[in-house]
């Protein structure tokens, strides 16, 4: 019985621990500000940092600047110029939106705060279990120092005005530029969008994926990657330019999409298309699909360098962009149409029911037509791929 | 007035300091040593990764074609314009719209030329279908080319305006008229005056400035993102991509290569001034010869239809940039947009306060403490010359032009870390100290020539009859200056205004100004928001350069001496 009540106190004692420390946090974030730097390249996430920005202003005077910028490379760079530089304290981050290779790099050289989501309230709600990716970043564990903020997946956007069919995979993406030659392209690596269609490819062309998943130094590169390069040279001289041109990334496939340049576009948010149709930005005749064998799929996050002054904001800030409110504005085809990184079972009845609720965008792919998740290859692939594709196509 | 001697002192401590840092720190890192990543061993590593990159040669070749073809271009059309249009009808239209065309930022210029010249750009809306039989874009390499030759010619436009700027000024100083009258009177047409007798010495007074734009050229970031090659790209974006990779080892590559761009630079420069002799050499006996006639009439044609194109594009990007901001969805072939919309103007001029009170205060206070340096140098250069000393002025010309000279590239990142270390990076003051490095040579650039040749005679009988040498130059100089003084603020503000590494770099994201939207926006695919930040990116220092003319105006309107 005893044991039983030191239990019970424990559990308690630690819940309140718990209620207590985010208590402090939030006390502490009142009158931070919180220098907030993501990308800026679009309108419409501009936007919803803004609406985000004043929610959190008004419930916990923490006032939050987007520093607009173009590649978070820069900031990489710039922490690690004010760590070598021995400034422990009065950082000019204090929030960061990355991923992948960006947090591995800042986990190596211990540019980040260390674990901070476990103490943020919202934390519990993320749909760990079945999004793998919220505590994998390409293949790094994220070990709670980065906070998940949205879900991406590639999906290819047609402009169904222009053609009458689209590929299920890139075999077939090749039959397609054979008949439309000089309508399809891909970014350049070592951009992330060009580096994961080259993933992509991979990962469908490959006959055993097995070594992908592996540090590379494991596998033998040639033989693993010879699928793809044979791919890849029977598609160049169909390309747009081509191939002697490539695109820096989605936004400008977007573009040429728009005009009719290319037919056949590339993003990570699943309802990019709906959204760039209800601003205007593509043509009402855009269709989502995606390849028959799944596409790759990962987790964006926001993170904390280790200098910051205003961790406590940063946090506060984080834990309200995991919040169901924030996670439901966001997730809206017409604000940013990026998925949600919350399991919608763990949410309250009238929570749920919202985010069950959302409207599915005009070119928006339902949740079972999305398909299978393909996981990220190793990380260490990606330095490999990138080299190797300059190597072959930037001669 | 000894304590003008303190002005050079302090404005050449103010470059110099930045970039011996800054280069000492991008130099140490060329060649393997940052201690930050543990690497304190002298290496040549990078260099061998830089010259084995795949694409090295013909990232090389698009980047000397685009930098040395621009500025052989732009000199070859600033010369063919002074000796076929000078002062003729098209002149006076390139001649009012020089101060727009300079205050135009590059990378808003590069965005207007995209939307005009791309295969899907305006031109073609204009001739498609009916001329073209085109409803879908052709799959031209028109831009983004391979060789660069899309970014030569954006670069040629944008560098041909600031030529005659300069060139304008140095014509103050040569005999312009007295020379085309005594060589109309030997029977020389006005073409070979110019060619032989004027060109020549315009020449080594605007050498400096060429080089500049050589400097410039090769080592352009922004224009080239937007109009360049892409696969590989030229070698600044290049090293500018390497900078900012998230694995820190390419750092020491970036170096290298911000290293090789310095020492393209200075081997572009030499080869220029062999050139120079070797042309001097070639030319002699022709300049001589005594030829009173030339078969160039053709040119007259080329020349005229060059300022026609130069002003007619420069219109033309500004429309297409215009339509696009009030668009809301635009297809090709057709040649104006389906749908327009007042929002992109709406949301800009709501979210804009913040930029455009940074863009304006940075911009007023390093072009003003720009002019009260160059001045107080200016008035020191004066000082000596009275006391018998002649001021070594082609020496600081030189030290003036220094951070023009060299690439922004090859010294900002290591300027970024030395600040970082001194904990003086994030504070406005900072930011306009590095915005103070590219404005303040521009401001002496343009408002030098003019001051150096007022009248000192004025100022002599003014102190006569005042006996205040203070109170002369406040109520007599500073007045009779006052024109070129408010024209070189604002080419100082324009300056300042399109700065985006530093603002970035040194102001640790601290203060957003109308071109760090412009420029992330640009990261995107809305070319709708982005045309309405590139308009006000133009229109503030449009603004400035407006008051600069109509200031004195105002000011003048009852002084009859003062007015044009």
């Amino acid at each position: 019985m005893l044991r039983y009540l030191i239990l019970v106190l424990l559990v308690f004692g630690s819940m309140t621990l718990y209620a207590d420390e985010w208590r402090d946090i939030t006390e502490k974030a009142r009158g931070q500000a919180v220098y907030f730097n993501a990308w800026g390249g679009s309108d419409v996430i501009n936007d919803y940092i803004r609406w985000a920005s004043d929610k959190v202003e008004q419930k916990y005077g923490v006032v939050v600047k987007h520093v607009k910028i173009t590649d978070i490379g820069h900031v990489v760079s710039r922490l690690l110029a004010e760590k070598s530089a021995n400034r422990t304290t009065d950082g000019s981050v204090d929030l960061m939106w990355i991923n992948g290779e960006n947090f591995k790099a800042m986990k190596k050289n211990k540019l980040l705060a260390g674990p901070f989501t476990q103490k943020l309230p919202n934390y519990r709600f993320v749909d760990t279990e079945n999004k793998p990716t919220t505590l994998f970043d390409f293949t790094t564990p994220v070990d709670h120092m980065e906070a998940p903020w949205g879900m991406a997946q590639l999906v290819f956007m047609v402009d169904t005005a222009r053609v009458s069919w689209h590929p299920t995979g890139m075999k077939e993406l090749l039959k397609f530029a054979k008949e439309y030659p000089g309508r399809v392209t891909y970014p350049a690596p070592p951009s992330f969008y060009g580096t994961t269609f080259i993933k992509q490819a991979l990962l469908e062309l490959a006959t055993n994926k097995k070594p992908l998943y592996r540090p590379v130094a494991m596998a033998d590169f040639d033989r693993v990657t010879a699928p793809l390069w044979k791919f890849l040279d029977e598609l160049r001289p169909f390309l747009w330019r081509k191939g002697k041109a490539f695109t820096s990334g989605a936004p400008e496939m977007k573009q040429l999409l728009n005009d009719g340049e290319i037919y056949i576009s590339l993003s990570f948010n699943p309802n990019d298309a709906s959204n760039a149709i209800a601003n205007g930005e593509l043509p009402d005749s855009i269709r989502t699909y995606v390849h028959k064998q799944g596409t790759i799929g990962n987790t964006h996050f926001v993170g904390i360098p280790f200098n910051s002054n205003s961790k406590e904001g940063a946090m506060v800030f984080a834990n309200f962009l995991m919040s169901p409110e924030a996670q439901f504005q966001k997730a809206k085809p017409a604000i940013w149409g990026d998925p949600t990184v919350l399991a919608v079972k763990k949410l309250n009845g009238k929570d749920q029911k919202m985010l069950n609720q959302l409207p599915l965008g005009i070119a928006t792919l339902s949740a079972t037509a999305l398909g299978k998740v393909l996981l990220e290859p190793d990380a260490s692939w990606v330095g490999a791929l990138e080299k190797a594709w300059l190597r072959r196509y930037q001669k | 007035m000894s304590s003008l001697g303190l002005f050079p002192m302090v404005t050449f401590a103010c470059f110099l300091s930045a970039i011996v840092i800054g280069l000492i720190s991008t130099w140490a890192q060329a060649f393997g040593y940052m201690p930050s990543l543990e690497l304190t061993h002298f290496s040549v590593t990078a260099w061998q990764q830089l010259f084995s990159y795949p694409g090295f040669g013909r990232s090389i070749m698009a980047t000397l074609i685009s930098g040395i073809g621009a500025t052989l271009t732009a000199l070859v059309f600033t010369f063919l314009l002074f000796a076929f249009s000078y002062h003729n009808r098209f002149w006076r239209v390139l001649d009012h719209a020089l101060a727009p065309l300079l205050a135009v930022p590059h990378a808003a210029f590069a965005i207007g030329f995209l939307f005009l010249t791309a295969p899907s750009g305006w031109i073609l809306r204009l001739l498609s279908p009916e001329l073209t039989g085109f409803s879908t874009p052709p799959d031209w390499n028109v831009v983004k080319d391979v060789y660069g030759i899309s970014l030569m010619l954006a670069l040629v436009l944008k560098e041909v305006p600031f030529l005659i700027l300069i060139a304008l000024g140095a014509l103050g100083q040569i005999n312009v008229q007295g020379s085309l009258a005594v060589g109309r009177s030997l029977g020389y047409e006005k073409v070979q005056v110019w060619v032989k007798i004027i060109l020549p010495q315009l020449y080594p007074k605007i050498r400096l400035a060429l080089f500049a734009v050589l400097a410039y050229s090769l080592s352009v970031v922004d224009i080239a993102q937007i109009l360049g090659p892409t696969t590989p790209p030229s070698l600044a974006v290049q090293v500018f991509r390497w900078f900012n990779d998230p694995d820190f080892e390419y750092r020491l590559l970036g170096a290298a290569g911000a290293t090789l761009i310095l020492l393209l630079v200075i081997g572009s420069i030499g080869l220029l001034y062999l050139s120079e002799v070797g042309i001097k050499w070639l030319f002699r006996s022709w300049l001589i010869n005594g030829q009173r006639r030339s078969r160039f009439f053709l040119l007259t044609t080329l020349s005229n239809f060059f300022i026609s194109a130069l002003v007619g594009i420069s219109i033309a990007v500004i429309l297409v940039l215009l339509v696009w901001s009030f668009t809301w969805r635009w297809q090709f072939p057709d040649f104006l947009p389906g749908d327009w919309s007042f929002r992109f103007w709406g949301k800009g001029f709501l979210q804009m306060t913040d930029p455009i009170w940074n863009t304006i205060s940075t911009g007023i206070m390093a072009s003003l403490l720009a002019v009260f340096l160059v001045i107080g140098c200016l008035e020191n250069e004066i000082q000596m010359q009275k006391r018998g000393r002649k001021a070594n002025t082609t020496k600081m010309l030189w030290l003036i032009y220094l951070p023009l000279l060299i690439p922004q590239i090859a010294f900002l990142f290591g300027v970024q870390v030395s600040l970082v270390v001194l904990h003086l990076d994030g504070f406005w003051l900072s930011l306009v100290w590095s915005h103070l490095l590219f404005v303040l040579p521009y401001v002496f650039l343009s408002l030098g020539p003019v001051y150096r040749s007022y009248d000192q005679r004025i100022t002599d009988v003014a102190v006569t009859l005042c006996r205040s040498t203070w109170r002369t130059f406040l109520r007599v100089k500073l007045p009779i200056l006052l024109r070129p003084i408010l024209f070189a603020i604002a080419i100082g503000f324009s300056v300042s205004v399109a700065q985006y590494l530093p603002t970035l770099f040194i102001g640790a994201g601290r203060f957003d100004t109308i071109t760090t939207e412009a420029v992330s926006l640009a990261s995107g695919s809305d070319r709708r928001i982005v045309s309405v930040y590139a308009l006000l990116q133009m229109l503030t220092p449009m603004i400035v350069f407006l008051s600069a003319i109509l200031i004195p105006r105002f000011y003048f309107h009852d002084r009859k001496g003062m007015q044009i």
